[in-house]
């Protein structure tokens, strides 16, 4: 009796451990596929207050970064402002180098203006003071550019008259003599027309032609402009 | 009978964890405290069978038990904010080693019981001669 109450206890014990075996290997087995694979399948196997967890902190991460990004993009912005600021110079000289390139007389120019012809008349010849009074006259009524025969007159043109030859610019011309004029029309004409005053009008030994035209071209200085002995002053 | 049972049952057992589908990473903190438990039951188990004082009852309420409280236990302490599976821990591995002690114990006494009877019939066998 004893004896087969013992056996009995015996299978039961046996079926226990059988059975706890089971539960605690398979058990076992499943945390180490899980911690192994962790790392793999992390977020799959994630609950949402984990993903909620590392989503703030690749938010944060995320701000990082973008604020770096901005303060990159403003530096660039900065750069690319010096280079237009450079660039902004740059065109600047430019253009005052065009103008003053375009004032010197080192460029052909056209625009509205006038040209006076003038020819020897029956008893007397075009001399060197008829074409210094018209230029200085076209000058006060406003000319920008002005060339006698396609040679321009600048600042330090000389018109003289040399054996009843006249020079300009130690280049000999021959009549008639074309002065070409750029500068408003009308009102140059007006002042080369006033009565009593005007060239047109008050010059009678020679033959005087005026011409208005809508486009008047006059060639640039065909000479070079050379500085021998003048210096800027330099004031501080 | 019972040493084939524990090989069978290591077996069927890992068949079905190895077919068994993944759980969640959150889950498996709550498991990993529930295989500490049980494997304090199966060393108590062990150190009580070799103090000839093995309860049946005792050991089956132990296992399941012992996992699932520690399973509670820990739910409980994620709730408070209180990392109450760390007192879990200390005590099952802290009685786990205490039950180790007791297995090792228990054989070292065994073996040094052995070795001095081979030696007094050694010592026997010399002076018969």
């Amino acid at each position: 009796m004893k004896k087969l109450k013992f056996r009995a206890d015996i299978t039961t014990v046996t079926v226990v451990v059988f059975i706890v075996c089971i539960v605690l290997v398979s058990v076992m087995l499943m945390q180490f596929r899980t911690v192994e694979q962790t790392d793999i399948t992390e977020i799959e196997t994630m609950r949402e207050s984990e993903l909620r967890a590392l989503l703030s902190d690749w938010k944060t991460r995320y701000e990082d970064v973008a604020k770096q990004l901005e303060d990159t993009n403003k530096r660039i912005e900065e750069y690319n402002k010096t280079i237009e600021d450079n660039e902004a110079a740059a065109d600047l000289i430019d253009d005052e180098l065009t103008e003053s390139n375009i004032l010197v007389g080192k460029t052909d120019v056209y625009g509205e203006g006038v040209e006076v012809t003038l020819s020897d008349g029956d008893y007397s010849d075009v001399n060197a003071s008829h074409l210094i009074d018209l230029v200085n006259e076209l000058r006060y009524a406003g000319a920008e550019a002005i060339s006698i025969n396609g040679i321009r007159i600048l600042a330090m043109t000389d018109i003289v008259e040399m054996d009843s030859y006249i020079l300009i610019s130690l280049q000999r011309v021959q009549g008639p003599y074309v002065v070409k004029a750029i500068g408003d029309k009308d009102y140059m004409s007006t002042i080369l027309q006033l009565k009593g005053s005007g060239f047109v009008d008050i010059t009678s030994d020679i033959n005087v032609s005026l011409a208005i035209k809508n486009r008047v071209e006059i060639p640039k200085y065909n000479g070079e402009l050379e500085i021998e002995y003048m210096q800027e002053v330099v004031s501080e | 009978m019972i040493f084939i049972a524990i090989v069978l049952g290591c077996i069927v057992g890992a068949l079905i964890g190895v077919n068994m589908p993944m759980i969640s990473y959150t889950y498996s903190g709550y498991l990993a405290i529930a295989i500490i438990a049980a494997l304090d039951s199966v060393f108590g188990g062990i150190a009580s069978t070799l103090k000839k004082n093995f309860d049946l009852k005792i050991f089956v309420s132990g296992f399941f038990g012992n996992a699932i409280l520690s399973i509670l236990l820990t739910y409980l302490g994620q709730k408070l904010n209180v990392d109450i599976y760390l007192a879990a821990i200390v005590v099952f591995v802290g009685r786990m080693f205490n039950n180790l002690a007791i297995i090792r114990r228990y054989y070292i006494d065994k073996w040094t019981e052995k070795r001095q009877k081979s030696k007094k019939v050694e010592v026997k066998e010399t002076t018969k001669k």
